[in-house]
């Protein structure tokens, strides 16, 4: 079935896009997540705004005002650098929201410890608040990685080579006799990957939610 | 801004994203019940096919889903325009989603309820029905109301099996006038318009139920 | 467990405190009106009164968790005035002097209980990892709980976590030591265990303000009893002298339900 080999053609490049942009928005949600918590109301309100336009625009939208639209002196954004940008500042928004939630869900009590003995501010944030934070978070951030593996797909409509423009070209340079194959061979490509990752992420959620009773 | 010539345009394909935004969520919400219950049921013949179906909804990206409905079926002998693929397309996904906030939703009731209604002497059919359900369905409202706004923001994949909706008509004009940019940020501002503040509505919504809740 | 507690109590003075005027409202309540009250050093003061009577928000205005309205709160030679804007130093300064133990013990869950007692000592004291927790182990093996030095909080009992807690706060050589209700989460058999690690505290002379339901202890620990209700001090003086015979209705009527249980 060559049409599999085809398809998994363009799985390095569902990949690398995945990795790329959950590794933006897993560094570029802190400075989000810090604005949405700070102590200026002013700035909150800002970054809040900034955040829903961000998840609020759809993510093909977001992918064509990049690609096509980006334009600094002679700069203009590859496929791939559209994709990576684009999915990653999407992902930014919404991984900034799981740490806000993470910080959120943490009990009163633990700030309140960690200022009554008279820890620092930034020691009680990175050492005592911000652990605790990320591992509630995490469960959430899994199930993301899932969600942008899919939206991956969405980078074949500017171009970038992955499963689902593999499967198209295909399609399309076999008329006739292609039919679903190509498509059902991308879908259950995915369909493969998901599983594991859904099954392991639900360990994932016991297991931390079990060490925390 | 000659650009505001083409705001008509505009319009009318944002016309079309909402008919498949309530198209998909209407039926999918009906079909994800359906699933959900399926599900939930303790008869093989409906529990397994059931859960295939949503697990595999949910693990295809909603691109695939439109092509394989529109380019895939042909091949079988199931010829969809591109609007009734997109429509079919999408339920499938929202439906898939939806199933799995209708179980949680009806698994976050607390057996309490389940327990005390047995024990009045309700059947479990009413206990299901009348006790289980309605509160399920309660909880589930937040997550579905976030999936519909979701699935308004899906409504623009369908551009790539040429159905004339918002984002389709973007690319249209873009291609005609050369104003990428201005294009397609207009486009993602009336995305944003419709989205954000529903978005916002949202929560509110959420706040009022939880706080019937307490 | 004869030895003393701390037996640095002897060379640390630990601190009086002295609260004047105090008052603390949210929003419209009215929290605390015009409390003043002075605890002196090595005594133990217990606060005891109705909920809402305002006992914990004094206790939190102390250390500042809260930050009062009005008035001032002195421990030891600081002096900390309400209304202004008090910079970080001052407030770690204070805070640093002051120990407390919460109601729910407020352990750091993704700390082993040995990190726990160890890491606020190299963080706040300055001191070596070694030493903060050879320190923390002297400590542990007081209250009897070596042994689980190196498990997390979530597997040690209530009572167990709140001892560490105490011993967390121990750890960094406090003049004073507020405690919050410190037995009102746990079962009596098991608060027991908690009451006399504080009782030890006192035998050693630690200067403790206590918010407690506990009137056995409040009778027989402490040197001084608080009674509040509404945000005002309705009656103090001498535990037993108060408890046997009440001068204030308010104090007659809280202590016969109280009692009664």
């Amino acid at each position: 079935m060559e049409v599999i080999g085809i398809v998994l053609l363009g799985l390095p490049m569902t990949l690398l896009v995945t990795a790329a942009s959950f590794a933006f928005g897993a560094i570029g949600g802190i400075p989000l997540m810090l604005g949405l918590r700070s102590r200026h109301r002013v700035v909150r309100l800002a970054v809040r705004l900034v955040v829903d336009v961000i998840r609020g625009v759809p993510t093909i939208v977001w992918l064509f005002l990049l690609y096509f639209g980006f334009a600094i002196g002679v700069f203009r954004f590859s496929s791939l650098g559209a994709a990576i940008v684009g999915l990653g500042v999407i992902s930014s928004a919404y991984l900034a929201e799981m740490y806000r939630g993470g910080f959120a869900t943490l009990p009163k009590g633990q700030l309140e410890a960690a200022q009554a003995l008279g820890l620092g501010r930034r020691t009680t944030f990175v050492r005592v608040l911000a652990p605790q934070a990320l591992r509630t978070a995490l469960p959430s951030a899994a199930t993301y990685l899932m969600a942008l593996i899919k939206d991956s797909s969405i980078a074949s409509t500017v171009g970038v080579i992955e499963m689902v423009a593999a499967a198209t070209a295909y399609s399309r340079q076999n008329p006739g006799t292609a039919g679903l194959t190509p498509f059902l061979a991308a879908a259950a490509v995915y369909v493969v990957i998901s599983v594991p990752l859904a099954i392991a992420t639900r360990r994932l959620d016991a297991r931390l939610s079990r060490s925390h009773a | 801004m000659n650009l505001a010539d083409y705001l008509p345009q505009l319009g009318q394909g944002l016309l079309v994203s909402l008919q498949l935004t309530v198209i998909s969520v209407v039926a999918g919400y009906a079909i994800g019940l359906a699933f959900a219950l399926g599900v939930a049921s303790r008869n093989p013949w409906l529990r397994w096919p059931a859960l295939v179906l949503v697990e595999v909804g949910r693990s295809i990206p909603a691109l695939v889903v439109l092509y394989i409905v529109y380019y895939g079926l042909p091949s079988v002998g199931i010829l969809l325009d591109s609007f009734p693929a997109a429509a079919a397309g999408l339920t499938f996904t929202v439906a898939a989603y939806s199933s799995e906030m209708f179980r949680a939703g009806i698994r976050s009731v607390p057996k309490g309820q389940t327990e005390a209604a047995l024990a009045l002497g309700l059947s479990r059919r009413s206990v299901f029905g009348r006790v289980v359900l309605p509160q399920g369905l309660r909880s589930a409202i937040p997550p579905l109301m976030g999936l519909a706004i979701q699935s308004f923001q899906g409504t623009s994949l369908a551009y790539s099996i040429s159905v004339n909706e918002l984002m389709s008509q973007a690319y249209q004009i873009s291609a005609v006038t050369f104003q990428y940019l201005q294009v397609y940020a207009i486009t993602g501002l009336i995305y944003v318009i419709i989205a954000v503040p529903s978005t916002w509505a949202s929560v509110y919504v959420e706040h009022r139920l939880a706080r019937g809740q307490a | 467990m004869n030895q003393n507690l701390i037996t640095e109590s002897n060379e640390i003075a630990h601190a009086g405190v002295v609260i004047e005027h105090l008052s603390k409202s949210f929003g419209s309540n009215r929290v605390l009106d015009d409390i003043s009250i002075i605890v002196k050093p090595g005594s133990v003061t217990a606060l005891i009164g109705p909920s809402g009577s305002g006992k914990s928000t004094l206790l939190r205005c102390i250390n500042l968790l809260e930050t009062p309205d009005a008035g001032t709160v002195t421990v030891g030679s600081q002096v900390v005035t309400a209304g202004r804007r008090i910079p970080e130093r001052e407030l770690l300064a204070l805070r640093r002097q002051v120990g407390m133990v919460f109601q729910s013990f407020n352990l750091f869950p993704h700390f082993s209980v040995l990190r726990n007692v160890a890491f606020p000592q190299e963080r706040i004291l300055g001191r070596s990892r070694a030493e903060a927790e050879e320190r923390a182990l002297t400590l542990l093996e007081r209250v009897g709980l070596k042994d689980k030095a190196h498990h997390h909080p979530a597997q040690c009992s209530g009572g167990q976590q709140q001892r560490i807690a105490i011993v967390r706060a121990l750890a960094l050589s406090p003049r004073v030591m507020l405690f919050d209700e410190p037995t009102s989460a746990l079962d009596p058999e098991v608060g027991v265990e908690v009451l006399a690690v504080m009782r030890e505290l006192a035998d050693a002379g630690m200067t403790m303000i206590v918010v407690t339901h506990e009137m056995q202890f409040a009778r027989e620990v402490s040197d001084h009893l608080v009674v509040m209700a509404d945000g005002h001090i309705v009656e103090e003086g001498d535990p037993a002298g108060i408890m046997a015979d009440p001068q204030e209705e308010r104090t007659r009527r809280f202590l016969n339900a109280v009692l009664e249980r």
